[in-house]
């Protein structure tokens, strides 16, 4: 602007002088590259706080009401969930696709920031993409599992095996089963690719303070490295690389998933928004995960100076755009829905809003629309406290969403005769709050024996690590 | 396809002929085998866990030998004529069905069957067609009784005082019991009967009450039709009874008669009227129906016009119409305080229309509604004319039988020591005030033959089992009059007797074989060649002009005067003083099929409720109760009639006082009743029964009194504050304002033939046929299609395409389709708890909808409505899988399990199902169900148990299973599938018959589904869409041919008939359009027609401004330019191409 501002009126300014522009700070305190490397190493190294092993136990018997719930469904049979014509789909898809979103920020923040050199990614980048896997893990026990006969559920893979039937490569589910499968698998491999430095720095750790056994373990994982420059490079290539390939998932996966309901003939899911609108709402429902998580994380692990103000502000106001975009959708659909003169479309709008589900319709709206506008104000995103609560809405709005769109879509549909009213049953319920100690256990896990932030990459964006540190950014 | 084959009697070479035998024990008749012989039937066989399987395979084999049954005389068992099934029986080829005709008996009457057998094991039962007043057709009833057969609940052993006995024992009871009445003359001996239209058994009781002239032989049932017979007994001095033409009748009034689906002979009723009611072309003749009733029955969802009017003041009704037609004003004082809306009016105006179809008009009264009401019926009949044209009288024989009050008078004189209850349940169902507890008290010793143990078991020292009527010899009178066999198409499961036996035992006959006493009456009644008559009989189903004979009445004033008294005192109703009208439930009658679950599974026609019955209100009354159901604040739909604490209908329940008693019960409000009256269901609350009959609603007997058993007033109604949760299937009521059931009035229809495609959605949207939109059927549905699609569609290439047409117009939503199909295609129950979670399994369904010309529209702005319905128009619609050219459910199965066929099948392959329920959710119809349980598998009280609970369906109710159709796993979707087992069996027996010629294609009638197959009206054809002249094609070819949500281009292959509905002009409440397209239109077109759409209806637009210019109830109504309606979309591929020149 400044450029060319200057170009156009050169009688005014005799002399370029661009704006200075402050850089943000993305360590505070001018520490140091060993400070930074012994605080997230001393995280694994310390003795096991007591505050995890509560922690722990108690995410273990949250996770232990998935294992049941599961067990006594597959024993069973799906009727002990809630669902019953015309609900066939109800919390285990609403799960899938609140799980599923949620993993979009790690994706969003490790592969689409990095390319697109946001250097404020890295010090949330590894514990958001861990993250993505565990809530694509909470994810995937949804789809398999509600079948009404798991033990069958490999027909939905193209195994070669004697049936000789093909799966039905039209099917958003069938779609589905790629698409998640290679979200998954995708993930798991730039989150791991990252991780090697970071695990050969406490290998040589553990080995200095005689833990043979964990360096071993951890040079195991680490793959021999030794920091040399044709690692770095061949490093720094594959990740570029996954994160060019991670990019498109961010944007198909859940376009994949919106095709579970946008390519049926529902009032109400037949909708074209659906694919921008799922995706700016998983991004937006990640980053309140993410906010959610790394809050506390910064709190207990004493992280202020590595996790700033600035990165909670970046958050926040992606939060405030991705929340504006559903907003908007929301309202839109509504102004499709009267302008598209589909009467049975146009009821199913107005059902959502008013009907019997309009408890449901309005908490999302609160949750949604509402919440994320007060980030719109910097004493709001200032205040650790409010950010996270408000995060926490995030979420709630978010699985609202994913109900409100699925059930209130089923409960009425195009023959009044078949309308009806769906309620979860406890097992449903034990089952979905379940899935928060699966997640927790991992989570949990991982902060304890993987590197929390990606050091190498930390210590790339600090002052120190540029060769011009100190003189003229030119 | 179907075969009948009779039993084969044995003819005297075979008598004579060589002798086979089983082993050499048998030839030389040694003790051990003689031993072996009577343990085929074992004592412990008679337990509830029903027959194993050994002795299934004895029983299936034992029954192909029926055949010799005539042989030993005197001897009910024919174990001398048993033979190895290792020798083929005659006409039996493995894995084909065998048909032998039978009949279902029921009370006074028997509705003519063909059993299909496999293996000798009777799965399913269909209408006999040589009865030619059914044609095939048979009822809901019919269709489950042969779930009662495999009941494992139904009593299996005979008991003497709690021990069991042996059959031998049984039969040395009643020879005691005879013995011992015979030395009084029969003095002491009553016997309580149902009423039987069985000749023999009538000529058993002429022989018993020879024998013993002090005998007392009573009948009751609950169920009683004796107003019309007295009726005219005073009318015309006669006993006869009225049997109505309704085909020949073109006006009908009906005086709270339901004789579409609840008077004796309402089948043949139904199927009368759908023909006067059939409408196939512009300008034929229809015929109109005028109901009066105080509740909502399905003859009254049929009406042309329906004034609700309380039970009790059907005499007064009766009597001004009758003044209204003749001017008898000695009739006046019967008319009392009538007032109604539009009283004169009302009654001039029909009046009028009956003098204008003198002779073809009919006033028919319902059986229930006293002998005054009958006399004026008849009274109205014979001044139009009617008689000998749409209603003629038979000569009905005498009945020796005394009454129940009767026997309890001797009772309590202490004349009756040994009481025999001959079926029926009076300690359940006799009137209150007759107390049949303190008879069978009074009397010394109570024996009891029932179906089941039952309430009037508990009271009998004895108890005898009998058997299932597929098990017995016997035979039965139609309505008609008829004779027809009941023919036993399986040995006795259980150790049974048959009530012909008995009787012949208690009446110290020699004879006691049921088959030789069938044998005789029939042959004698017929004489001829015996042999060759019975094995007619057996084979036609019924013995050729045997029915009652008509005779000429003429109605007699004078001997009528008697019933022409007027009131004493008009019972002013009100929510203080209300009616209550007693009601016999559509599924468990009276009661006596209460264990049977596919009935209690089956939703109520109207109500729409099962596994319960309800204290059904009016809206009026509901609201003075305050147990109205609430809506939303905001009114998006109608209001609901049921809140949603676990999903379904929530209900208060109610305390009802009447004659003295308080029954409780749940209370449901059913729009359209009289506003005063309270309708009580009878036939549920049994309290010993089995497992399925147990605990299901409230019994209403105890509030019935002898003085007035169907409609009594003086009642009192308070609501408590307790809840009861009914299983009600359809929670909507209203169609809200969607071209569902698509409507019109005759006159309309006559001007505007395809109204179904002007007033509908389609007729917004752009066409779905794309370039196909010209091509003939034969074509359009052989072809690679077709709208604008990227996709390759199924290639429809083979010789048959399916297709299905459903008449809505004709449909009575009397619900044996739901049945038959349950019966044909092993459709399991899913329990009462399951149905309100809202997972019932039937594959096809009645939707009933309301309409009352207002909609939840103009609640956002304008004139809302959020009542109720106090006096709707319903609307009934069978939906079932419509096999959709495009099935929205195929393209989203990921794994391929549902898939279509080359013949337009949208066939399920249950195997490949892993039941992610996509396809359910995707289908815009809801008919796809899934097997959230393993219902086959678990008891139904155990479902949630899983592993822990008992595995493995009981071995008798295996037996009553289709062996052509799948049994489902839980996890697994089904959905109808046009019973595509009886489509595969005429392919494959075409092709036999084709051998090496071409000719492959199926003629078309030769398959019937299931449901068409039963339905009385013939509402549904079935067959060869390809073949332009099938009954089929020429259905969907009408111009009334619509697909229900066409305009979402799925293409489905069944289609409907649109309602018409043919209101007189002249009547008061005359609406130019029926009360749903007014809805339609004010929802669709709330400012009229002109408003924002006129180009896409071309030039119609303006032209029908004033006839979508909303509620046009009462208004004049014209059709200029009906000319130039051209609908811009059409729907059903097939309706287009027929209607331009079929296949080519």
């Amino acid at each position: 602007m400044a450029h060319a501002e200057s170009a156009a009126a050169p009688a005014i300014l005799s002399e370029v002088k661009p704006a200075e522009l402050p850089r943000a700070t993305l360590v505070e305190n001018h520490r140091s590259f060993s400070w930074i490397t012994d605080k997230i190493c001393g995280i694994i190294e310390g003795k096991t706080p007591g505050w995890w092993w509560v922690c722990f136990a108690l995410a273990c018997f949250v996770a232990s009401w998935t294992v049941a719930g599961i067990t006594y469904l597959v024993a069973t049979g799906v009727g002990v969930w809630g669902h019953a014509n015309p609900v066939n789909w109800a919390w285990d898809i609403v799960n899938f696709v609140f799980w599923i979103g949620i993993g979009h920020a790690g994706t969003l923040i490790s592969a689409i920031l990095c390319l697109l050199r946001q250097k404020w990614r890295t010090s949330i980048n590894r514990a958001a993409e861990a993250m993505t896997i565990f809530a694509v893990v909470c994810a995937g026990i949804f789809p398999v599992f509600h079948v009404g006969r798991v033990w069958f559920a490999w027909y939905l893979f193209p195994i070669p095996n004697a049936n000789e039937i093909w799966q039905n490569f039209r099917s958003p589910l069938e779609w589905d089963v790629f698409a998640v499968s290679t979200y998954g698998t995708v993930s798991v491999l730039f989150w791991y690719v990252g991780l090697i430095p970071d695990l050969a720095i406490l290998r040589d750790r553990f080995f200095k303070a005689g833990n043979k056994v964990r360096s071993f373990l951890y040079g195991l994982f680490a793959m021999g490295w030794r920091g040399a420059n044709r690692h770095w490079s061949n490093y720094e290539m594959a990740y570029l690389v996954l994160a060019g390939i991670s990019t498109p998932l961010v944007l198909s996966v859940h376009t994949i998933v919106s095709f579970d309901f946008a390519v049926s003939l529902l009032p109400g899911w037949h909708t074209t928004i659906f694919p921008p609108y799922f995706v700016a709402g998983a991004i937006f429902s990640g980053f309140g995960m993410v906010l959610t998580l790394m809050l506390p994380l910064r709190a207990v692990f004493k992280l202020e100076d590595l996790i700033t103000q600035y990165h909670i502000d970046c958050m926040c106001k992606i939060t405030l755009a991705t929340g504006t975009i559903v907003g908007y959708a929301y309202g839109m659909e509504f102004f499709i829905a009267w302008y598209g003169a589909n009467p049975n479309e146009g009821f199913a709008f107005i059902n959502r809003a008013f009907g019997h589900y309009a408890w449901a319709y309005w908490i999302m709206i609160s949750c949604n629309v509402i919440t994320p506008q007060f980030f719109w104000f910097k004493a709001v995103r200032n205040n650790t406290a409010v950010v996270w609560v408000l995060s926490i809405f995030v979420n709630v709005g978010m699985w609202f969403e994913r109900f409100v769109i699925i059930v209130t879509s089923l409960a009425r549909d195009f023959l009044p005769s078949s309308w009806g009213y769906y309620s979860p049953s406890i097992v449903e319920i034990f089952t979905f709050f379940g899935t928060f100690g699966v997640f927790s256990v991992l989570f949990l896990l991982f902060i304890r024996f993987l590197p929390i932030m990606p050091m190498a990459e930390i210590k790339g964006v600090m002052p120190q690590a540029d060769p011009h540190a100190g003189h003229d950014h030119h | 396809m179907k075969r009948k084959v009779n039993h084969p009697a044995p003819s005297s070479r075979e008598l004579s002929g060589p002798r086979y035998w089983r082993s050499l024990d048998e030839l030389v008749d040694t003790p051990g085998f003689q031993e072996q012989l009577a343990r085929e039937f074992p004592d412990d066989a008679a337990n509830l866990n029903g027959v194993d399987r050994r002795h299934f395979f004895k029983l299936m084999a034992a029954s192909f030998a029926l055949g010799g049954m005539g042989l030993a005389t005197g001897c009910r068992r024919p174990e001398s004529n048993i033979r190895p099934y290792g020798k083929s029986v005659e006409g039996v080829i493995p894995g084909l069905p065998q048909y032998f005709a039978t009949s279902f008996p029921l009370r006074g009457s028997a509705l003519p069957l063909l059993a299909e057998t496999h293996e000798g094991r009777p799965t399913k039962l269909e209408g006999n067609p040589t009865y030619a007043n059914y044609g095939g057709a048979s009822s809901l009833l019919a269709q489950a009784s042969v779930l009662e057969l495999y009941d494992p609940e139904r009593a299996t052993a005979h008991t003497i005082d709690g021990r069991t006995v042996t059959p031998v024992a049984v039969q040395d009871k009643l020879a005691s019991i005879y013995e011992a009445a015979a030395a009084s003359n029969g003095a002491g001996l009553a016997i309580l009967a149902e009423s039987s239209s069985s000749p023999s058994r009538a000529r058993l009781v002429a022989e018993l009450k020879r024998k013993l002239p002090q005998a007392i032989w009573a009948e009751y049932d609950a169920v009683a039709d004796e107003a019309p017979v007295a009726a005219a007994q005073a009318s015309f001095g006669r006993r006869v009874k009225p049997v109505y033409h309704f085909e020949k009748a073109k006006r009908v009034v009906a005086l709270d008669a339901d004789f579409l689906s609840a008077e004796a002979g309402s089948l043949g009723y139904a199927r009368d009227f759908a023909k006067g009611r059939k409408v196939l072309k512009a300008g034929d003749p229809m015929n109109r129906l005028y109901a009066v009733e105080s509740t909502f029955t399905l003859t009254g969802s049929m009406a042309d016009h329906r004034l609700r009017l309380a039970s009790s003041y059907l005499k007064a009704f009766a009597a001004a119409l009758y003044i209204k037609l003749t001017g008898d004003n000695q009739a006046e004082p019967l008319v009392g305080d009538l007032d109604f809306k539009d009283r004169d009016a009302w009654l001039e105006a029909c009046a009028q229309d009956l003098r204008d179809h003198e002779g073809e008009c009919l006033v028919v009264a319902g059986a229930h509604q006293p002998a005054t009401v009958h006399a004026i019926a008849y009274a109205i009949n014979a001044f139009l004319g009617n008689f000998g044209k749409t209603v003629e009288f038979v000569e009905l024989p005498a009945n020796p039988a005394t009454s129940l009050s009767a026997l309890a008078t001797a009772a309590a004189a202490g004349q009756v020591s040994t009481l025999v209850v001959l079926g029926g349940n009076p300690a359940y169902n006799a009137p209150a005030d007759l107390d049949f507890a303190a008879i069978a008290g009074a009397a010394g010793e109570v024996v009891r033959y029932s179906y089941y143990v039952d309430e009037t078991s508990v009271l009998a020292g004895t108890q005898i089992a009998a058997t299932h009527y597929l098990e017995s010899w016997g035979d039965a009178r139609t309505t008609d009059g008829t004779v027809v066999p009941v023919q036993p198409m399986i040995l006795p499961l259980f150790d049974g007797f048959t009530e012909l036996e008995v009787v012949a035992r208690l009446a110290g006959l020699e004879t006691t074989d049921p088959y030789s006493i069938t044998f005789d009456t029939i042959t004698r009644m017929a004489g001829g060649v015996a042999e060759d008559v019975f094995r007619k009989f057996l084979h036609d189903g019924l013995l050729d002009g045997s029915a009652y004979r008509p005779v000429t009445v003429r109605f007699d004033r004078n001997g009528a005067a008697g019933l022409f008294a007027g009131f004493e005192d008009w019972p002013v109703l009100s929510a203080t003083n209300l009616e209550v009208r007693f009601t016999f439930d559509h599924k468990v009658d009276d009661g006596r099929f209460a264990n049977n679950g596919w009935l209690q599974e089956c939703p109520d026609p109207i109500t729409k409720i099962s596994w319960d019955n309800a204290i059904l209100v009016s809206p009026v009354l509901g609201k003075q109760l305050g147990i109205e159901p609430g809506g939303s604040l905001i009114q998006v739909a109608r209001k609901e009639l049921a809140e949603y604490p676990q999903g379904k209908e929530n209900a208060v329940i109610g305390e009802l006082t009447v004659n003295g008693v308080t029954v409780r019960g749940p209370m449901h409000i059913q729009p359209g009743l009289a506003d005063w009256t309270v309708v009580l269901p009878l036939g549920y609350g049994r309290t010993v029964s089995g497992h399925v009959g147990e605990g299901t609603g409230f019994d209403a007997y105890p509030a019935r009194m002898s003085s007035a058993p169907h409609f009594v007033t003086g009642a009192t109604l308070v609501a408590t504050d307790d809840r009861y949760l009914l299983a009600n299937t359809q929670e909507h009521w209203s169609m809200e304002g969607r071209d569902i059931v698509r409507e019109a009035n005759k006159e309309e229809y006559d001007e505007t033939p395809n109204y179904v495609d002007i007033h509908t959605i389609e007729s917004h949207a752009p066409a779905n046929l794309g370039k196909d939109k010209d091509m003939a059927l034969g074509l359009a549905a052989s072809t690679t299609p077709r709208g604008q699609s990227l996709y390759e569609t199924p290639d429809f290439d083979g010789v048959h395409q399916w297709g299905m047409s459903i008449d809505l117009n004709t449909c009575i939503g009397c619900n044996a389709c739901v049945i038959a199909c349950q019966a044909e295609n092993n459709i399991p129950i899913v329990g009462k708890d399951q149905v309100l979670r809202g997972r019932e399994m039937h594959w096809i369904r009645l939707d009933r909808y309301y309409s009352d010309g207002k909609i939840d529209a103009a609640a956002f702005g304008g004139e809302g409505n959020k009542e109720i319905p106090s006096d709707p128009q319903a609307s009934i619609m069978p939906v079932a899988c419509m096999q959709c050219e495009l099935a929205p459910c195929e393209t989203v199965c990921p794994v391929n399990a549902t898939v279509h066929d080359d013949e337009g099948l949208n066939v399920m392959a249950y195997n490949r199902c892993i039941g992610t329920r996509y396809c359910a959710n995707n289908c815009p119809y809801k008919v796809r169900r899934f097997n959230f349980f393993d219902w086959n598998d678990r008891s139904l009280d155990q479902l949630y148990l899983g592993p822990v609970g008992d595995k493995g369906m009981p071995e008798l109710a295996q037996m009553a299973k289709n062996p052509e159709v799948t049994v489902r796993m839980r996890g697994v979707m089904e959905k109808c599938t046009y019973c595509v087992q009886r489509i595969q069996n005429a392919k494959i027996a075409q092709k036999v018959k084709a051998r090496d010629s071409d000719n492959v294609v199926v003629p078309d009638g030769t398959i019937k589904t299931a449901c068409q197959q039963v339905c009385p009206v013939s509402a549904i054809e079935f067959g060869n869409i390809k073949d332009p002249a099938s009954a089929v094609s020429l259905a969907k070819a009408r111009e009334q041919d619509y697909a229900l949500l066409g305009y979402l281009n799925i293409r489905p292959r069944t289609t409907y008939l649109g309602k018409l509905r043919n209101p007189n002009p002249a009547m008061p409440d005359y609406g130019a359009l029926p009360l749903s397209r007014v809805e339609y239109d004010s929802k669709n077109h709330p400012g009229g027609h002109g408003e924002g759409h006129g180009d896409a209806h071309g030039g119609h637009g303006d032209a029908h401004a004033d006839e979508h210019a909303a509620p046009a109830q009462g208004e004049d109504h014209s059709h200029e330019e009906a000319e130039s309606h051209e609908p811009a979309g059409h729907t059903s591929i097939m309706k287009h191409a027929l209607r331009t020149g079929g296949l080519s």
